[in-house]
């Protein structure tokens, strides 16, 4: 009994050790401890065994139970780790093929960038005004100190819709109504589409302004450059140098150009800048008393500022965009590049 | 306007560079556009010595001179004939580029070498005409540049003047900047006359019959000048701020004006009739030549300068063909006056005739220097054509023009410019440009500012405090924020949903476009809209660049479909483009309304081209899952695809109306007509939708609100139905919807299908409806008796019949 006990164990744990797979390993385990297994029967038989052998034996059966059982656990995880291995080896992709992408969509640069400087001016508590686009030679010319046969009505070329309707030149009108219809204080930021009859490599018929205004009691010359340096710093960068020269647009007085170090050279003189190493980038001055006048606002009261910039130029310089028509081409491939 | 360097040095003594001054200039408010160095490159351009001049050995028109350069004597083939040795030349040396991009290289002329060309003042770019190769003054030093030693080195500055300064329009107004920047007195130009005694009174008259367009009319007269070249200077000068050179006589208006920027016109007297001027307005319709050759019909508005019989010249802008100096005038009838900005700035619109001299009369002249122009151009005339001038000046000024004074507070001043300047700095400040300051209220710090004729852009504080800014530097202005409470509301709830609305497209892969808001007329016939749609009344621009923008657009779409086929002409076939913009239409009360209008576009394949995309194209249910989305964004739940009502640039089978509810028609959707597509060059089905933006944000939902969650399981029934084909999915969803089930939680249309195995003239739809309830897990039977009652239901209305 001993004997055939002997080989019984060496014979199932070599079974057991040398199943392929799980599946063979079940079967080697059915074989040896399954309801007919060759373990089973010796320990069916055990009755037949004489009583002082049977403790003996017994105890021997039930130590290679336990060893046989150890053997198919240990065997059991390494098969499944190896399968896994396998399967894992098996499924393995180009990780470099590329990714499965959505088609994503765009904004205009031009809505771009008027977005960013809304959000700037929204915070120093500036709203959004909107005005129409075929607008009254009031709003555009007359109010703004621009009367008719005026010279300063040679500094944008207009398009007419009749005698008293133009196409807006700029986003100044909104000033004019914004005033009309609302007391000081106010803080207005007004982006918006305009008009020149104008058309070449560096001007567009149509382009884009936005307009910003502050009215209040006792606004300087210092507020104006304070807001407008802080707007430049936070949209060009803090470290960006900004100057103020005298100008003249009717509508403000004293007025300004304001000049930002070329953004392409660094201000050391480049093609962009034409060498000088500054950029004009705005327009802007304290809103001339005859613009009060015509809305009728306290003048000895009330002072205020008012700038403008055009936002395709803004955007050329931002993004590095070297041709203006690029804007109003609307090549897919231009778009999708501010996406 | 263009000043030179070296001319502004006549009346001011100044010691900066160009450089410095231009950027001088500029930060004061003179904008300079451009400094060019007049004779930069020109260094190997020097003073030589003819040693010897030879007939060329080979040809009869040559010569071959021998030329000393001051270190060494070199060969020099030249076709000119006025040379001869011992002259001093002008030798451009080998390595030089003359104007015209002319390079001066050593080179062989009929077998004699030639180091360099002998050179003629034409050649250098200094006068327009010359004849023969220049010859220099004995006493120059040979070898050295001869732009240096002939003084010929000069920059050339332009200016871009704002409107408000016409006193810069001249070089004494520019010096007068430049002497008041540098803290230095402008010198003004010396005028020596010498008048003959014979009167001018005996033999002209001036009469003006408009005071109010001309308030001043001056003229005197030269006699026996004789018409021939400008000198040397002279014509350089003029070129150098951009004129041209005509004669001496003409040249000499031109320069005064250029000089003290005051017009002068000279007519040539034998031609003026009865020797009278008489300043009036035109007769309606009569006919005028000016001097450029042009006839002008002329208005009653157009002030003349007439003689005793004829107009002969429009006033302020041009002179007539009939006065003008000829080559054998001998007697000048020199004019300067002082007109009415807006008379001038009329004419010269009316006829399209803008001239130096209506530029400068527009912006306003000076009125008082209308005796001093007429004396330098009288004093140079006779200097340099050779007459003399009669005594006196016929100067009728009858209602001299008051000199405007402004009251001005110190207070007033730094309040604006938050500036501490105390009286003194800005008296110094606005006397320093020519303007009389007296102490008005010594303790209130007022002053009476009396504003020189020169200056007519200054009337008021304001103007004043300006003047100080800009003098004392906007860069020591402060830089600070401005006080007061901020307001800092949300943007209005419009403007809001219209950025909405813009990133909900961009989400769903749409690229934003801008075009042009103007179109073609017929745009609107080329997408098949009839004549009587009111998007055919469009309103028209005066005066468009081109045909192609001749009016406000009313739609959106030819702009959209042609930024389509402009980039399927680059082979960028799958597009969704949109853009968010108004359009302009005309209401009963003939007023422009502008209505924000959104068009988007879709064509190609619906995923990115690559190994895992199926290359699938869109059709006509991407576009609308789009439309549903931004309905569904928007909060507006019940709107009706109608395919009954379409437009006439879409699919009459796969397009329909989007309308709402209550009957508001937002827009229409579908696949664009064939016909359109060939209209506009386009090869491949594209989807469009067209919306009125401004309706869809007004039935926008105010806001979200929270549906509570069931915590039980659902339980989903799929059904397959037979339907006749004219059934129109619609049909199907409204029945179910209709039918008030708590437990139904949604309706989902899973399969269409036609073809085999489904009999002809019916289809097959897949439904599935999901079930769950809010109290309690729903049992088999329960689901089974709903979906039993949803089907029959349908199959009964619908003449349906389960697959």
């Amino acid at each position: 009994m001993k004997e055939r006990l002997q080989q019984l164990q060496e014979d199932s744990l070599a079974a057991l050790h040398s199943a392929a797979s799980i599946k063979e390993l079940q079967t080697v385990k059915v074989r040896i401890l399954g309801k007919k297994g060759s373990l089973t029967d010796i320990m069916k038989g055990m009755r037949d065994l004489a009583p002082d052998e049977r403790p003996v034996i017994g105890s021997l059966v039930n130590t290679l139970k336990d060893e046989c059982e150890k053997v198919f656990t240990e065997r059991l995880t390494q098969l499944e780790e190896d399968e896994i291995s396998v399967r894992l080896v098996r499924e393995t992709i180009d990780v470099t093929l590329p990714g499965r992408r959505t088609v994503t969509g765009s904004l205009h640069p031009v809505t771009l960038v008027t977005d960013e400087i809304v959000d700037i001016f929204s915070r120093l508590g500036f709203s959004v005004e909107e005005g129409p686009e075929i607008e009254k030679d009031f709003y555009n010319f007359e109010a703004l100190n621009i009367p008719r046969d005026h010279p300063a009505r040679d500094m944008q070329d207009t398009f007419y819709i009749n005698d008293d309707l133009v196409l807006r030149t700029h986003t100044s009108p909104v000033q004019i109504r914004t005033m009309l219809k609302q007391p000081p204080p106010v803080r207005i930021i007004a982006p918006g589409t305009v008009y020149r009859r104008d058309s070449d490599l560096t001007h567009s018929p149509m382009f884009h302004q936005i307009e910003g205004f502050l009215v209040d009691e006792l606004v300087t010359f210092g507020d104006l450059k304070g807001v407008l340096t802080h707007f430049l710093n936070e949209y060009f960068g803090a470290d960006l140098q900004v100057r103020f020269r005298p100008s003249f647009f009717p509508f403000t007085e004293p007025s300004a150009e304001v000049d930002i170090a070329c953004v392409i050279c660094g201000g050391k003189g480049c093609r962009v800048c034409g060498g000088t190493g500054w950029l004009e980038i705005l327009g802007c001055g304290m809103i001339d008393p005859a613009v009060f006048d015509a809305v009728n606002y306290d003048t000895h009261k009330y002072s205020g500022f008012a700038f403008g910039m055009g936002l395709e130029r803004i955007a050329m310089l931002k993004y590095g965009v070297n041709d203006l028509r690029l804007f109003f081409e609307n090549d897919i491939r231009f778009l999708k590049q501010f996406s | 306007m263009i000043v030179t360097y070296n001319w502004l040095k006549e009346f001011v003594d100044f010691d900066a560079s160009p450089e410095e001054l231009c950027h001088r200039l500029t930060m004061a408010g003179l904008e300079v556009d451009s400094l060019k160095e007049l004779g930069a490159g020109f260094e190997s351009v020097i003073v030589a010595r003819l040693d010897s001049v030879e007939p060329h050995p080979d040809a009869d028109r040559l010569t071959l001179c021998e030329v000393f350069t001051g270190t060494e004597t070199v060969g020099v083939v030249c076709g000119a004939t006025n040379h001869k040795a011992g002259d001093l030349v002008v030798l451009a040396q080998p390595g030089t580029v003359l104007p015209g991009n002319f390079k001066i290289k050593k080179s062989k002329i009929r077998g004699q070498v030639s180091h360099g060309m002998l050179c003629s003042e034409k050649e250098l770019g200094i006068v327009e005409e010359s004849a023969g190769i220049m010859i220099l003054p004995q006493e120059l030093p040979v070898g050295q540049p001869v732009f240096d030693v002939m003084g010929w080195r000069d920059f050339q500055i332009e200016i871009g003047l704002t409107p408000n300064r016409p006193d810069c329009l001249s070089v004494i107004g520019v010096a007068r900047e430049v002497a008041a920047l540098y803290g230095k007195e402008l010198k003004l130009p010396s005028i020596e006359l010498h008048e003959v005694a014979e009167q001018i009174s005996t033999c002209a008259e001036v009469t003006i019959k408009d005071l109010q367009a001309c308030p001043r009319y001056a003229a005197r007269m030269i006699r026996g000048v004789k018409i021939g070249p400008s000198p040397d200077w002279m014509v350089r000068r003029l070129e150098a701020v951009g004129m041209r050179s005509i004669n001496n006589i003409v040249d000499v208006t031109n320069y005064v004006m250029m000089e003290l920027g005051h017009p002068l016109h000279a007519f040539d007297f034998r031609l003026v009739e009865e020797g009278r001027i008489v300043v009036k307005c035109a007769q309606e319709g009569d006919r005028f030549s000016t001097l450029d050759g042009q006839e002008h019909q002329l208005t009653a508005e157009d002030l003349m300068i007439c003689d005793g019989q004829k107009p002969v010249a429009l006033a302020g802008v041009m002179g007539g063909l009939n006065s003008e100096v000829q080559e054998d005038t001998e007697t000048i009838l020199l004019e300067a006056a002082y007109f009415n900005p807006v008379s001038v700035r009329r004419t010269s619109k009316r006829h399209s005739l803008h001239t130096e001299s209506s530029h400068r009369f527009e912006r306003g002249a000076d009125v008082d220097m209308v005796p001093v122009a007429l004396g330098r151009a009288a004093s140079l005339m006779a200097a340099l054509g050779g007459g003399e001038v009669l005594n006196g000046v016929l100067d009728v000024y009858p209602e001299p023009l008051s000199k405007k004074e402004i009251v001005l507070q110190l207070g007033s001043v730094n309040k604006i410019l938050d500036l501490p300047l105390d009286r003194a700095a800005v008296q110094k400040c606005l006397e320093s440009i020519g303007l009389e300051v007296a102490v008005q209220d010594a303790a209130e710090g007022s002053f009476i500012v009396s504003v020189p004729s020169f200056r007519p852009d200054l009337e008021r504080d304001i103007d004043l405090i300006e003047e100080v800014a800009r003098l004392h530097g906007y860069d020591k202005i402060p830089v600070t924020m401005p006080l007061g409470v901020v307001d800092a509301a949300l943007p209005p709830r419009h403007q809001r949903l219209q950025k909405k609305l813009r990133d909900m497209l961009v989400a769903t892969g749409f690229s934003e476009a801008i075009n042009y808001s103007f179109i073609a007329q017929n745009a609107v016939a080329k997408i098949g809209l009839p004549a009587t749609d009111p998007r055919c009344t469009q309103v028209p621009i005066v005066n468009p660049l081109s045909e192609e923008q001749a009016v406000m657009r009313t739609t959106l779409v030819p702009s959209l479909l042609e930024t389509v086929a402009g980039n399927l002409n680059y082979r960028s076939t799958d597009l969704r483009l949109f853009e968010l913009r108004p359009v302009f239409l005309l209401d009963e009360n003939e007023e422009v309304q502008e209505r924000l209008s959104l068009v988007a576009v879709m064509t190609g394949r619906r995923e990115p081209d690559g190994w895992a995309q199926s290359g699938a194209l869109m059709d006509f249910y991407d576009l609308k899952g789009v439309v549903e989305s931004i309905l569904t964004g928007f909060g507006i739940e019940e709107v009706l695809f109608d395919a009954t009502r379409t437009q006439p640039y879409l699919h009459t089978g796969k397009s329909c109306a989007l309308v709402t509810e209550s009957g508001y028609l937002l827009g229409s959707l579908g696949e664009v007509h064939p016909r359109t597509l060939s209209d506009y060059d386009i090869d491949q089905a594209v989807y469009l939708l067209d919306l009125d933006a401004e309706q869809l944000l007004q039935h926008s939902a105010p806001g979200l609100s929270f549906k509570s969650l069931s915590r039980f399981p659902d339980v989903s029934r799929d059904t397959a139905l037979l339907l006749d084909t004219d059934i129109r999915a619609a049909q199907v969803l409204d029945i179910l919807k209709k039918i008030k089930s708590k437990s139904v939680e949604e309706l989902i249309l899973f399969d269409m299908y036609t073809g085999a195995g489904i009999p002809e003239g019916k289809k097959s739809l897949g439904i599935r409806i999901r079930y769950r309830d809010m109290t309690k897990t729903l049992t088999e039977d329960e689901v089974g008796k709903a979906h039993d009652r949803m089907i029959s239901t349908l199959c009964e209305k619908l003449a349906a019949e389960i697959r």
